[in-house]
């Protein structure tokens, strides 16, 4: 019933001019954008390598960095809210940024670098512990690709996420509430949160 | 025993597969792997950091009233904006290079070599390098390192637009109105709550009382 409602939608003639308007539209945005060729072969060379290099790891320290330099101007800036309130969300998003980048990104690092550690492929005719196959996926050859790499990374990441859901409250969470009452005191004594 | 050794055997399946699909899915495909774990990272971190406002006793709750709905927007938003945002700089990124808008010298030789440059397939939205007959002998080796990394970088950029650019505006604008709302329901309920002293008309009390709020209250309090 569905299908067939779905065949004549499909077919007809109205559905067919407005996808094609909806697809000339996509594709004259398209052509708006630049055509690039990087000629440079150092260039690509190290693009190539920084995409190999950057896990979710060196993601999240970006992002935590990125975050820093942008973030706090714009909660300072904020006026919507009085001076006070202003001080306490720019202190909160500052503790948070450095909580949530370091447990976050070493975390992240740890995880991959142990996913990598207990995800060896036999070599043929050897033994090897369990614990240093935990992570090896069934079927997969070689060690040394690209993609095993990203693997590693991929899998490390979902460890640390599984792990981070104990860290965020032990650490990540207690370390933003320190930082936070922290940087409120350097601003103004401890009054400005205890009432 | 039996229903546990089977558990145990099923849990083993399930994981050797979601280790295969995987190594499958974002082997080659390290751009998506950082819009979903990030996503779920985001999910997870700002759980964490809502339960830690509630829980903190040293921000008053006036202050709460505008810091617990900033993080819970925090949290929406940014889940929301991180997927979104990221999610299509990679696509779009990707589409840039697998219809040949974005290149390297070595693919730009391979199209030009394929005759694809002069017949105006290349930027086409339907054209994909990946489809090409010869596209694993002729270009694959040298084209999946380059998108691969157009892809993460893609993501990386949209990761800081969404998190670090829209998300702590976006917020801030929902967040003020709740504060705003939450201040309004406060104020109705303390009013509520008055009783009249002895010597006085309710009245008489109930007009001090409205004075004194309007006194006290600025623009916005929180």
């Amino acid at each position: 019933m569905i299908r067939s409602i779905k065949t004549t939608i499909f077919n007809s003639s109205c559905y067919k001019k407005a996808a094609e308007k909806a697809y000339k539209a996509q594709q004259r945005i398209f052509n708006a954008l630049p055509d690039k060729c990087f000629k440079n072969t150092k260039f690509n060379d190290s693009f190539e390598k920084i995409g190999k290099e950057i896990s979710s790891a060196e993601n999240r320290l970006i992002l935590g960095i990125t975050a820093l330099m942008s973030q706090p101007f714009i909660d300072g800036r904020n006026k919507n809210v009085d001076e006070k309130t202003r001080k306490v969300s720019v202190a909160r998003t500052v503790a948070k940024i450095i909580a949530g980048t370091a447990t976050g990104y070493l975390i992240r690092k740890g995880c991959i670098k142990a996913v990598k550690n207990w995800s060896k492929i036999p070599e043929p005719g050897t033994k090897i512990k369990k614990i240093e196959k935990f992570f090896t996926p069934r079927d997969v050859k070689s060690s040394d690709t690209d993609a095993y790499k990203q693997y590693h990374n991929a899998m490390g990441t979902i460890t640390a996420l599984i792990a981070m859901m104990i860290t965020n409250f032990v650490i990540d969470a207690p370390l933003t509430k320190f930082l936070t009452n922290r940087f409120i005191g350097a601003q103004g004594g401890k009054n400005e949160t205890s009432k | 025993m039996k229903p546990l050794s089977n558990l145990m055997k099923n849990i083993g399946k399930f994981y050797g597969d979601f280790k295969v699909n995987l190594y499958k899915n974002y082997g080659e495909n390290p751009g998506k792997m950082l819009v979903h774990t990030g996503t779920l990272g985001w999910i997870l971190s700002s759980l964490a950091q809502v339960t830690a406002l509630v829980f903190n006793d040293k921000i008053s709750s006036e202050q709460k009233s505008f810091l617990i709905p900033q993080e819970i927007a925090d949290a929406g938003i940014n889940i929301l904006s991180f997927y979104l945002i990221t999610n299509s700089f990679k696509n779009l990124a990707s589409k840039m290079v697998s219809t040949g808008k974005l290149t390297t010298k070595s693919i730009q030789s391979y199209l030009q070599k394929n005759g694809l440059c002069s017949n105006g397939r290349v930027g086409k939205l339907d054209f994909n390098i990946e489809k090409l007959d010869d596209f694993k002998t002729g270009i694959k080796e040298k084209y999946q390192p380059f998108k691969e990394s157009v892809d993460v970088v893609a993501s990386t950029i949209g990761s800081v637009i969404s998190c670090n650019l829209v998300t702590p505006v976006l917020r801030n604008i929902y967040a003020s109105d709740r504060q705003k709302n939450a201040i309004a329901k406060m104020e109705i309920k303390e009013k509520s709550q008055i009783v009249h002293p002895r010597g006085i008309t309710l009245n008489e009390y109930q007009k001090n009382a409205a004075f004194k709020l309007a006194r006290n209250s600025t623009s916005l309090k929180i």
